[in-house]
């Protein structure tokens, strides 16, 4: 199989790559050190690798990596730092939205997508907003609490 | 398997003219089957970049929907909304955001499930596809589009260009109704979308678009027969109903049985009949 030269920006930085035609952005990401980009279904049904793809939010195992080429990608760790963290990274640990934290990163970047959007969402809005990401730890309610939190702290 | 990104719709014809030759765009349903092998590809064509394809327009009486049109794409618009109330509803439904923002229109008829979500809506308004290959352009009705299980009229090489609908008026009835086991990111059990053309009281024309409750979606023919051409009463709309039943041809399968889907494919359509004509519900089942 034929390589692919590729290049993209991660959370602003330009990376260059070789890929091969069936590599997914997600793949393609955690061979670049982006951990924080979590491999699980690899299928679109859990949302634990989501990503923003040139703005909009996106499972990573749905993109093949050669079809980022030229793409402004954006993962949890460019939306807050462990110094600076944004506050729906602030929430979720306030509110207690995480347990083993696999979901995470996927629920922080479908969050900030949805706010992006909505900065005023409701309960129903933040639920269908999040309707793609899979939690087997909370139940999700302290998920939707700390969404909202963000939310009214981003508003203020 | 190689890779090629076609810039233009020429580039994307001529490289599909290959054998095992498929296109890519969203790939929600692609990607994952080529990972997991339930599809294989000499050639993938991406055809995401192809801006002339992505598109919503109101345009001689028709609403145009490019190929590429996402789901979020038909949620932000408001010819949709207002004219064709159908999709709008089924693309709330649709999966989650993720695969909202990825999902084309055309990948969701190409992938030819017998549930895809977006065809029982599309042919509720008349839909029909503009389709182009090397050898010329054709259109072809939605209604003959999906010929057996995941199998479909489209030929080697040919794209989707477009899907175009008949825009609702003010005076037509529409609804939707997708049976899911959850409310997001779900398989349809049984999704039924229909609408009434009316002329006064008088349902002129009537479609009625089946999801999941045969090999292909499918519009229930003569089911929109009992309705046309009548003021409908609480008669014809079980009549209507019961044929809509007749017409399924379901299976049993994780998500329901086939007795259950048969059920609800008279249940739904009696449903929605009445909700579309403003009558009051009415739950009796026959048995």
């Amino acid at each position: 199989m034929s390589d692919y030269a590729v290049s993209l920006k991660v959370n602003g930085e330009t990376k260059k790559a070789s890929v091969r035609a069936d590599d997914t952005l997600l793949r393609l990401l955690r061979r670049l050190d982006h951990l924080d980009v979590k491999a699980s279904c690899e299928a679109g049904d859990c949302g634990a690798c989501a990503v923003l793809l040139n703005g909009e939010a996106v499972n990573s195992c749905l993109v093949f990596a050669a079809q980022a080429d030229g793409a402004e990608v954006v993962t949890v760790r460019g939306i807050g730092t462990e110094d600076a963290l944004h506050p729906i990274q602030r929430q979720m640990v306030e509110k207690g939205g995480l347990q083993c934290g696999f979901c995470t990163p996927g629920i922080v970047v479908a969050a900030k997508a949805l706010l992006d959007e909505n900065p005023a969402p409701t309960l129903d809005e933040i639920r269908r907003g999040l309707a793609g990401n899979l939690c087997r730890c909370t139940g999700y309610q302290k998920i939707f609490e700390a969404v909202a939190a963000a939310a009214e702290e981003m508003r203020k | 398997m190689e890779f090629l990104r076609a810039r233009t719709i020429e580039e994307a014809l001529s490289a599909a003219a290959a054998p095992e030759a498929g296109f890519v765009s969203g790939g929600t349903n692609i990607v994952p089957d080529l990972l997991f092998g339930r599809k294989r590809l000499e050639r993938v064509v991406d055809i995401s970049g192809i801006r002339e394809l992505r598109f919503i327009e109101e345009k001689g009486g028709a609403i145009r929907i490019g190929a590429l049109a996402t789901v979020t794409d038909l949620l932000n618009s408001d010819v949709i909304k207002s004219a064709a109330a159908p999709l709008y509803l089924c693309a709330r439904d649709f999966a989650g955001p993720l695969i909202r923002n990825r999902a084309t229109v055309a990948g969701n008829l190409m992938d030819a499930s017998p549930a895809a979500d977006l065809a029982p809506p599309l042919m509720a308004q008349d839909g029909e596809l503009d389709l182009i290959s090397a050898a010329g352009e054709r259109t072809l009705p939605l209604s003959e589009f999906f010929l057996d299980y995941r199998k479909t009229a489209v030929r080697p090489g040919e794209l989707i260009r477009a899907v175009s609908i008949r825009p609702l008026e003010a005076a037509d009835r529409s609804a939707y109704y997708k049976l899911q086991l959850r409310r997001a990111m779900a398989i349809s059990v049984v999704s039924v979308a229909l609408a009434l053309r009316m002329e006064g009281e008088t349902c002129a024309e009537a479609r009625i678009g089946m999801g999941a409750v045969a090999a292909v979606p499918y519009r229930a023919v003569a089911a929109e027969r009992l309705l046309q051409g009548k003021r409908p009463g609480d008669a014809d709309i079980e009549a209507a109903a019961a044929t809509a039943r007749e017409s399924a041809n379901p299976i049993d399968d994780i998500r329901a049985s086939a007795a259950y889907r048969s059920q609800m494919c008279e249940v739904l359509v009696r449903r929605l009949l009445r909700e579309a004509l403003g009558m009051p519900k009415g739950e009796t089942v026959s048995a």
